[in-house]
């Protein structure tokens, strides 16, 4: 896990601002190259955010927030309401412009035009054209998209499959509940195969069924290599899908990794022991720090792969061990923490 | 298709699915129906010599158009007010606008499929009018295409104008505003007229700077001016005019032509500045 701190989030090695117009954003060109430091190539990141700063007079929203996406993976957005999240949405699709900073989006400025035919975005507040069709309002977005024509209908069938709403295709949007809208949402983030997929609280509207079909729509498109950032507030969401989270609060990032990284999964066993004298206690203490108490033995700072090797070490010395519980703190535990921390 | 005709289509589709059309032909064959009967009266009437018959009936297809401009206006008000500012607070943009399409495209898609709707109805309003008005009094306007297009170009401007606003307020805000600008331009109309007529400089002025901030005086009497039989404006020309709103002396010059075109594009181009520069 790694704590970002002022230092890292003000240092932007150097980078250029992006080429923006006279309304402060970025050029709307197609295909027009970052001036920016940062290359625009496939392995770019998905995102790159430096010291992203968004302030509506004197209100911080976000506050010069770092962070790195990776090709590929599903990146949970996790903070309390208010923390700035759908903001930070809201400065990388280019709905919004950022006061401060920099980010680059498949390696291309904020709100480049040509990129956003590699993104699928699911708003929070998710609204359709009332009176078109669930399969009509896929086509208008296939046709916004410039897709094929001839690809219209499969991408729309498509949609509506993994959405769950193949039945309810020819229905008008303003006859659906609100849960069968962000589904529709979802199935039109999906269209055109999308590089990137930005999620902004996909499930809120969704019942205990709905939220399974999410987890089972990022995770495929995990498996055909698109990235997903999902902006959410459903600790136990994050913990099903991401790869890596942030924690965002009062628009900076608290805590940046790995689920492992930031639950310290695997850094501490519950060991139940006998028979151990002064020098297993002392070779106990060169595994991690150790706290007895119970009848039990918690050693923390201890790598998942090592636990053998204390099991061997402990039985050597005449031990008995009749327990060994590796122990992870929950994400919800962690995530209270690191916001009691601020 | 190209992103400004995807968005007109769609403005389009919505509307007629909205049955907005639909209740607008309904609301234009009723009164259409009512203003045959008028015509019929007014034609046939005992108490009037034929004479004063010819000239009544075309003030009263003035007077009948002056209320269809009405309409006309404050129903491209209402259409276009929402456009923008309701799609903004309902979401509904957020997923269009973070497609590969400029915001540009978007807010000319939506003038266009807007303009397209009121000169539909505008050319359905007057061909039934006036061909109702023929049926039933002989009397066709002498420019009746010229009328019409000066018609639809008064609602258009007033569209424009509440497109920009909606770019920046909520839609009741802007409707109220876009119709409150209206009325004060038609009455700086009147006050230029009487300005005019009692040869008052300063009320003059008046008529001629409301015109100019707000052309849809100018644009109402261009098409009065189209709707007035030749005999008539020579009479007013001989009589040294009078202090009538719904009479108009002269065709618009070209240079005033020159300006609004000029303010159809200044106002547009604020509307798209407007929008691109709006945080959604």
């Amino acid at each position: 896990m790694s704590r970002t701190n002022s230092a890292e989030r003000t240092t932007i090695d150097g980078a250029e601002p992006s080429t923006t117009d006279a309304a402060g954003w970025p050029s709307d060109d197609a295909g027009s190259p970052s001036p920016s430091r940062f290359p625009r190539t496939p392995a770019s990141p998905a995102i790159h955010a430096v010291g992203l700063s968004k302030h509506f007079g004197g209100t911080i929203a976000v506050n010069s927030l770092s962070m790195t996406v990776e090709r590929g993976e599903v990146f949970g957005f996790l903070g309390p309401n208010g923390a700035g999240k759908t903001t930070v949405v809201k400065l990388l699709l280019g709905l919004a412009r950022p006061t401060g900073g920099e980010a680059l989006v498949l390696g291309a400025p904020l709100g480049d035009r040509e990129t956003r035919r590699q993104i699928g975005y699911l708003p929070e507040l998710f609204r359709f054209q009332a009176l078109l069709t669930a399969r009509e309002v896929l086509r208008l977005h296939c046709r916004l998209l410039a897709l094929p024509k001839d690809a219209w209908e499969d991408e729309a069938r498509s949609a509506l499959e993994t959405v769950g709403l193949l039945a309810r295709g020819d229905d008008r949007v303003g006859t659906f509940s609100k849960g069968m809208q962000q589904r529709l949402g979802l199935g039109v983030a999906l269209l055109g195969n999308p590089t990137l997929v930005v999620l902004d609280e996909p499930t809120s509207a969704l019942d205990p069924v709905g939220r399974h079909d999410v987890r089972e729509i990022i995770r495929g498109l995990r498996e055909r290599g698109s990235t997903v950032f999902l902006n959410t507030h459903l600790l136990e969401e994050a913990e099903h899908v991401c790869d890596r989270v942030a924690v965002i609060d009062k628009g900076t990032a608290v805590a940046t990794g790995s689920l492992d990284e930031l639950l310290g999964r695997g850094s501490r066993v519950r060991l139940k022991v006998g028979g151990l004298g002064e020098p297993g206690w002392r070779t106990l203490g060169r595994f991690g720090r150790c706290q007895a108490g119970d009848g039990w033995v918690v050693v923390e700072g201890l790598e998942p792969s090592r636990i053998p090797d204390l099991v061997d070490a402990l039985v050597a010395l005449g031990g008995r061990v009749e327990a060994v519980i590796p122990e992870q703190q929950s994400l919800e535990a962690r995530f209270l923490e690191l916001l009691s921390e601020r | 298709m190209n992103p400004t005709l995807t968005i007109a289509a769609l403005t389009i589709k919505e509307a007629v699915r909205r049955r907005l059309l639909l209740a607008f032909v309904a609301i234009t064959v009723v009164i259409a129906g009512l203003s045959a009967w008028g015509f019929d009266r007014l034609s046939n009437t005992h108490s009037l010599t034929s004479g004063e018959s010819h000239l009544a009936v075309p003030d009263a297809l003035i007077l009948f158009m002056f209320m269809f401009s009405f309409v006309l206006a404050l129903s491209a008000s209402a259409i276009a007010s929402p456009s923008i500012s309701a799609e903004i607070e309902s979401g509904v943009l957020m997923t269009v606008v973070t497609r590969p399409i400029r915001r540009m495209e978007v807010l000319l898609g939506k003038w266009l499929g807007l303009a397209a709707l009121l000169a539909g109805y505008a050319a359905a309003v007057c061909a039934l009018e006036f061909g109702v008005v023929r049926w039933v009094s002989g009397f066709l306007p002498p420019s009746p295409v010229l009328a019409s297009v000066y018609l639809f170009a008064e609602g258009a401007l007033l569209l424009t104008l509440s497109l920009f606003l909606s770019t920046l307020m909520p839609a009741i805000a802007a409707g109220v505003i876009a119709v409150a600008v209206f009325g004060a331009g038609w009455l700086a109309g009147v006050v230029g007229t009487l300005g005019t007529s009692l040869d008052i400089a300063g009320l003059r002025t008046v008529g001629h700077v409301g015109r100019l901030l707000l052309p849809t005086d100018g644009l109402w009497h261009a098409a009065i001016y189209y709707l007035q039989p030749p005999s008539v404006v020579s009479e007013q020309l001989a009589g040294g005019g009078r202090a009538n709103p719904f009479y108009a002396q002269a065709a618009p010059s070209s240079l005033y032509l020159l300006w609004v075109a000029c303010w159809f594009l200044i106002v547009l181009i604020a509307a798209v500045a407007s929008f691109e520069r709006r945080e959604l």
